[in-house]
């Protein structure tokens, strides 16, 4: 859909909506926003307030059939998991309305607008947040622990608790439905399954906590965005996955996100979560964040194949390579250690 | 280029050249023309053409490396499907014993294929460090 088709879409719907919560008669400045390769990000101005729309658009019920939820929640449970969070003090937007797939905008939902740096080449490198980039790994490591605590028994029903065997079943499931292309992915997830750590209770894990989906200003942590693989899982998932190679942007010698360290990941989480997680747990979890990395590429070629995309998914499946390598890299090193 | 005969004009355009040429399209005259998604994905589609040009170059090695290596490890009946969906699912059935030299040959196929596809990925110049000595 077009900025205008979506912009004049916008203007018939949204007004009963929002009556009463955000004043406003129309949309101005539709921008989409970079990012997202299964939703559609755009910020808009209804009135003078500025908002965030996320939108699906496609219907992807093909790759739906396939255990695991590399494809993300639905949007509504996906903000019914913010607005959980909003209970916590981590800095997320406010919920303004949800669009379920049957509503003429798709399958959608309508949130605040948080200012701060959402690109991490920026922030990452400009000396603007220098003080922000010390200080972040702790209010990570802070924030996690937090969301860690949200109880299980107020999430949507799809988000539910699992095991490690099912995990692997899944991620097997996935490399046969994408044709056992790649040796080096099924040779780390037959170490996965060997080494895998003694199974723990399943805490609410954001699922896509990295620099790309996090909000930055000069104090630092600013927004956690993009919710949209929430599940549960062992906390020190959500760890691994901050520290994975492929979400340092290169800056490899900041294990954290490419900005910080692990033992103030580590001293943040104990903070506010009340334990003090292993290490060693944290780095098998960076080894199963390049697996999946490596199936959401994989997971973007199969969508592009079905007709769901344009030239930026064909690339990405071609990103399985970094997935690949650091799979490599990460069993080496353990191996070594 | 070849510079070798002075007295003659290259009048055949190789693969990487053409794909070179379409890069030079892409990023001198559409990229600036373009805005918003149309701009961004012009960048990938040249980015792209680089993966094409690497792959067609490396791309004998690799397939060279992966038949030497099914050769090598799968049991004798495989079932059908390339090299490479042989080798995995002979892992999946736990068939290999992934030992030192098949993760040797793991990380050799893994530095072609990260020269392909991803050769700016931070990680590479690590394992290209690490692992082109040892092979």
């Amino acid at each position: 859909m077009s900025p205008d088709q979506l912009t004049a879409l916008l203007n018939t719907e949204l007004g009963e909506s929002l009556a009463g919560k955000v004043p406003g008669e129309q949309v101005t400045q539709l921008e989409r926003l970079s990012g997202g390769a299964n939703n559609e990000t755009w910020r808009l101005m209804w009135g003078n307030t500025p908002l965030v729309l996320r939108r699906r658009p496609f219907s992807a019920d093909s790759i739906d059939q396939l255990e695991g939820n590399i494809l993300g929640l639905s949007l509504a449970d996906e903000a019914a998991v913010i607005q959980l969070a909003t209970s916590t003090s981590v800095a997320v937007p406010d919920i303004h309305a949800v669009f379920d797939a049957s509503h003429p905008i798709g399958e959608a939902f309508l949130m605040g607008f948080i200012p701060g740096e959402s690109i991490p080449q920026k922030w990452l490198v400009d000396d603007t947040y220098e003080v922000a980039r010390s200080r972040l790994a702790f209010q990570c490591g802070e924030a996690l622990g937090r969301i860690h605590s949200i109880d299980c028994s107020l999430l949507p029903a799809n988000i539910g608790p699992t095991t490690l065997d099912k995990r692997f079943a899944a991620a097997q499931k996935r490399l046969h439905a994408f044709g056992d292309i790649s040796p080096v992915m099924q040779f780390g997830l037959n170490w996965l399954i060997d080494h895998a750590p003694t199974e723990a209770p399943c805490v609410l894990l954001h699922g896509d906590f990295r620099t790309g989906n996090l909000l930055v200003d000069e104090q630092g942590l600013a927004g956690v965005l993009d919710w949209e693989l929430t599940h549960q899982g062992p906390a020190e998932e959500d760890l691994g996955y901050l520290c994975a190679n492929v979400w340092r942007f290169g800056h490899l010698q900041n294990p954290v996100g490419g900005f910080g360290g692990y033992d103030d990941l580590i001293a943040g989480y104990a903070s506010t979560a009340g334990w003090t997680p292993e290490l060693s747990t944290i780095r098998y979890w960076e080894i199963f964040a390049a697996l999946s990395w490596g199936l959401v590429c994989q997971t973007m070629g199969a969508l592009w194949h079905s007709g769901n995309g344009d030239v930026e998914r064909a690339a990405v499946a071609r990103r399985r390579s970094e997935a690949e390598l650091d799979i490599l890299l990460l069993i080496e090193e353990w191996e070594n250690a | 280029m070849s510079q070798a005969n002075e007295q003659t004009t290259a009048s055949d355009v190789t693969i990487s050249e053409l794909l070179g040429a379409v890069k030079g399209f892409l990023m001198d005259s559409a990229l600036p023309a373009l805005s918003g998604r149309d701009q961004f994905n012009a960048r990938v589609a040249a980015n792209v053409l680089g993966i094409i040009d690497r792959e067609q170059q490396v791309g004998p090695e690799l397939a060279a490396l992966d038949a030497a290596a099914a050769q090598q490890w799968l049991p004798g009946d495989s079932g059908s499907g390339t090299a490479l969906q042989q080798l995995s699912r002979a892992l999946a059935a736990r068939e290999i014993d992934a030992d030192t030299d098949f993760f040797e040959y793991l990380k050799q196929r893994q530095l072609l294929v990260a020269a392909i596809n991803n050769p700016r990925y931070a990680s590479r110049k690590v394992a290209e460090e690490r692992w082109r000595s040892e092979s």
